[in-house]
């Protein structure tokens, strides 16, 4: 027994080694490692300009080694150690908790993260400047949070109070709701806080708040993005309107947005990583870099409302 | 092969804050003989804990023996839904698993905080492996040691009665009730330190970082106890077995990240694992015993 499993395992790392072998024939030029944290449309967006912009830069010179963390922290820190330890010559964390696995396993291979909201707190950097300053930089998807409180007096000047509903579990969700919240009490609105634990008490806080507030904001929240079709039932039925942090919820459930484009985003971080990889920049000294944020609006979902779309709003596809 | 050589440090770091997590889910599961679910919560807690204190200017030695009061005290809980109000024990667990989401959340403040080595003094990190495969190694051993003397003494024996037979316990007076509360509360104890070796070494804690923990955990056991079976049956040897367990696991599961397998398949290939080494022995014993019969006739 013992022995048979041994042999297995022997088995399994010799064909591991062999295949390793195999791929590391054909390296050649810049290796980057590329984690993303878990399967989403705007993670995959940002990827994938990422991508796209490094081949645009570089060509054939480049090769990608893609991984998904499947939405598991421990997952990501096995993956970056794998990163590491092929010594890529740049690494993609795409989400917060990758990019700080990835902070935390190398000091010396330049870290580009993108998808994260604020670099400051993820990194617990005090006095956060806006540059990172070591080997870390990255571009936030951080859309103007005041402009989008802005957009609810903007959109419903009567409103009286608004429901700022979210997932408690994610990082970047609390920091939007606490920010838009200040900017909704200076604009004379009263923010409510609707938090759900996960996709399974959604339906229900999301049916309170219906209940009790003119219009409802959500945040770019990875778990409202992914359970958006059950939002969208609730407010439809309620006849409650929905400001979105970002286009895919909008699509879903909401009659405007302040957004931000991923794939815009993954680009412009692929353009950074090209400087880098060519030696043309010091990644020490590079800021965090923003995109920046189109008015959209739902032509669908404002006629079922009865709303028109103020000045400067484009029609949401 | 190489980049797969220099990538194994990495593995066996990771591998032993596991495995110090699957000593913890090896009472429960193996001596209590309860599939404990509150880990999921209770690793989370330890981290939660752990990092909150390490921010908070405490050293990290005294942040690791908080984090471990903070996982016992849910371990009494999960004992005491079970025992006082008779609850299924894989129910217990997930009720306050359940509850400890919460409760780590308030702890946390926030759904995830960071606690990167360069900036706080802690005992061990992913930036230097070598350091942090020393640290593991002798704190393994030290709760290697201490478990090996502490169920050797009378109440340690009475945990261990109690996990093989409650009606024979029982009758030789043993409150199994309180055995089995013990033994969650030393179990999640242990957990909740591992989750503060992990926080320690990955450099932040995440709400969502407990999950499925008790599949890696039980995956440990299951290796652990399948490769030290032939060997002995010496306690120390099962938990040493169990331990490097882990160690296997993270291993088998660096190189499936290396060969460039479809990482949508991880959870699956986990599943998979787990099943192996469960169901493995259980079907050699029946071919074994089919082999026997075939002999006879």
């Amino acid at each position: 027994m013992k022995k048979r499993i041994i042999s297995l395992l022997l088995a399994a790392l010799l064909i591991a080694g062999a295949l390793s072998l195999a791929s590391c024939g054909k390296k050649s030029g810049y290796v980057v490692g590329i984690c993303q944290f878990a399967p989403h449309e705007a993670l995959d967006a940002a990827t994938k300009g990422f991508k796209d912009a490094l081949v645009e830069a570089l060509g054939d010179e480049v090769t990608f080694d893609e991984q998904n963390a499947a939405g598991e922290p421990a997952v990501a820190v096995t993956q970056i150690n794998s990163f590491v330890s092929k010594k890529y010559d740049l690494i993609l964390a795409n989400a917060t908790p990758v990019l700080q696995a990835a902070y935390n396993a190398t000091n010396t291979i330049p870290i580009l993260g993108t998808s994260v909201t604020e670099y400051g707190s993820a990194l617990q950097i005090e006095n956060f400047n806006g540059t990172c300053g070591n080997n870390v930089s990255g571009t936030s998807d951080l859309a103007p949070l005041d402009q989008q409180a802005a957009m609810i007096k903007e959109w419903f000047p009567e409103a009286k109070k608004a429901g700022l509903l979210y997932c408690s579990a994610e990082a970047n969700s609390d920091y939007q709701v606490k920010a838009v919240s200040g900017y909704l009490r200076d604009l004379g609105i009263e923010p409510v806080l609707y938090s759900f634990s996960d996709s399974n008490d959604i339906a229900a806080v999301t049916t309170k708040a219906c209940s009790e507030v003119d219009v409802l904001y959500i945040p770019t929240d990875n778990t409202a993005a992914n359970c958006v079709e059950t939002i969208g039932n609730i407010v439809k039925t309620a006849k409650t309107p929905v400001i979105a942090g970002e286009a895919g919820i909008c699509k879903g459930c909401g009659i405007a947005t302040l957004s931000i484009d991923y794939y815009a985003l993954g680009r412009k971080t692929g353009e950074m990583a090209a400087k880098i990889l060519k030696g043309e920049a010091d990644i020490t000294k590079m800021p965090i870099e923003y995109v920046s944020a189109t008015k959209l609006y739902s032509v669908e979902r404002c006629a079922e409302l009865g709303l028109t779309a103020p000045e400067g709003y484009s029609p949401l596809n | 092969m190489i980049d797969l050589l220099n990538s194994l440090p990495g593995a066996l770091a990771q591998g032993l804050v596991w495995g110090v997590m699957a000593i913890g889910v090896f009472l429960t599961y193996k001596i209590l003989g309860i599939a404990d679910l509150t880990v999921d919560g209770s690793i989370c807690t330890g981290a939660a804990v752990c990092t909150m204190m390490i921010i908070g200017g405490s050293p990290a030695w005294l942040a690791m023996i908080c984090a471990f009061l903070a996982g016992t005290a849910a371990g009494i809980l999960t004992g005491l839904l079970h025992i006082l109000l008779g609850i299924p024990d894989i129910l217990s667990g997930i009720l306050t698993q359940m509850a400890l989401w919460s409760i780590n959340l308030k702890i946390l403040g926030k759904a995830n905080q960071a606690l990167p080595a360069r900036s706080f003094s802690v005992v061990l990190s992913q930036l230097d492996n070598v350091r942090s495969i020393i640290v593991l190694a002798v704190l393994s051993a030290l709760i290697i040691g201490l478990l090996y003397l502490f169920f050797g003494t009378e109440l340690g024996s009475a945990i261990r009665a109690t996990g093989n037979n409650p009606v024979m316990s029982r009758a030789q007076g043993i409150n199994t009730g309180v055995m089995s509360i013990i033994g969650l509360a030393l179990s999640n104890g242990i957990v909740a330190l591992s989750g503060a070796l992990l926080c320690q070494y990955q450099g932040y804690t995440d709400i969502n970082m407990g999950r499925g923990a008790v599949v890696i955990g039980l995956a440990a056991v299951v290796i652990g106890t399948a490769v030290t079976k032939r060997i002995g049956s010496n306690f120390a040897l099962k938990l040493t077995g169990v331990a490097f367990g882990a160690v296997i696991y993270y291993t088998v599961y660096q190189v499936i990240i290396f060969a460039g397998f479809d990482t949508d398949f991880l959870k699956m290939f986990s599943a998979i694992v787990v099943a192996c080494f469960l169901g493995i022995p259980y079907v050699s014993k029946k071919i074994k015993h089919m082999k026997g019969r075939k002999k006879d006739a």
